[in-house]
């Protein structure tokens, strides 16, 4: 076989997860998860690859699909955040230096977007994916502590400040006023 | 909900990877060395209900059965242990009696 198809299936029944079909399946929330975590589209495909080669060596260990994608967001979280602590890659925020967005934001303003996005990509890791999980994979608290192995209660109260963190900075160039 | 959320959701929308990325994981895998080999195929077989019962079974009777050698070979080690010292009075029953044949013979020729 050409493409690399795991876990042939062994007599008897187990059922066989292609990693090929996973991995497109899942490529989208994977590299997206760590675009927005590093804000850099080189850095973000790097780690991509090597969480879906993870993958492709750990797929026996994993039971379904979903189980996979559910696998796949809490490794890539986690290599998201080992990979900046070890590079010690920080995106601070400079609002000054990126362009300012329209003086009355309109809905999808592209440089809204791109501050925010810097905003987010400047949190400290554990509450950047946190945010990732909660707007761009639209996870429930509890949802997301079972992803990340935490208490309930910690994700509610860690996504709490820091929303109230992200409106105190962005509030300014969001039209809001801070509370 | 307010704008902070909306606009979060906007920013954070999930996108494609870039052109080719599937292709590249690709080959990246098909260039890993084949770890699979017989321990993924052992695990695989394991993960299946009915192999592990078998197995299961298979290792408790394998137990059973080493538990019940081992206890007759402890009785035949017993039972040899006995025989041994049966033989060994015996043999010390003769040699007394060989020994008090022996004073009556040397008896009987001192007092010829």
């Amino acid at each position: 076989m050409s493409q690399p198809a795991v876990a042939e299936a062994v007599a008897g029944g187990v059922r066989c997860l292609d990693f090929e079909e996973i991995m497109r399946r899942n490529q989208a929330m994977v590299y997206s998860i760590a675009y927005h975590f590093v804000y850099d589209r080189a850095l973000a495909e790097e780690l991509a690859q090597d969480v879906f080669l993870q993958l492709y060596r750990s797929l026996d260990k994993l039971d379904s699909a979903e189980h996979a994608a559910h696998w796949l967001r809490r490794v890539t979280g986690h290599r998201c955040i080992d990979f900046v602590r070890k590079r010690r890659v920080e995106k601070p925020v400079d609002l000054d230096a990126a362009p300012e967005p329209a003086a009355e934001p309109r809905e999808s303003d592209p440089l809204l977007r791109d501050r925010l996005r810097r905003l987010v990509a400047s949190l400290p890791e554990k509450k950047r994916l946190l945010i990732i999980l909660r707007y761009q994979e639209e996870m429930e608290p509890e949802e997301i502590a079972r992803t990340l192995r935490m208490p309930a209660r910690t994700v509610r109260t860690q996504l709490h400040r820091t929303l109230a963190l992200l409106r105190d900075k962005a509030g300014r160039f969001l039209g809001e006023g801070t509370p | 909900m307010n704008r902070l959320d909306d606009e979060l959701r906007e920013a954070l929308r999930r996108e494609e990877p870039p052109e080719g990325f599937a292709e590249r994981v690709l080959a990246r895998a098909a260039a890993e060395p084949d770890r699979q080999g017989w321990w993924a195929w052992l695990s695989a077989l394991f993960r299946m209900p009915r192999v592990r019962w078998v197995a299961v079974t298979a290792a408790l009777f394998l137990a059973v059965l080493s538990g019940l050698e081992y206890q007759r070979q402890q009785r035949l080690l017993a039972e040899g242990e006995r025989a041994k010292e049966q033989v060994l009075l015996a043999l010390r029953i003769t040699a007394n009696e060989l020994q008090q044949v022996h004073h009556k013979v040397q008896g009987l020729n001192l007092s010829r």
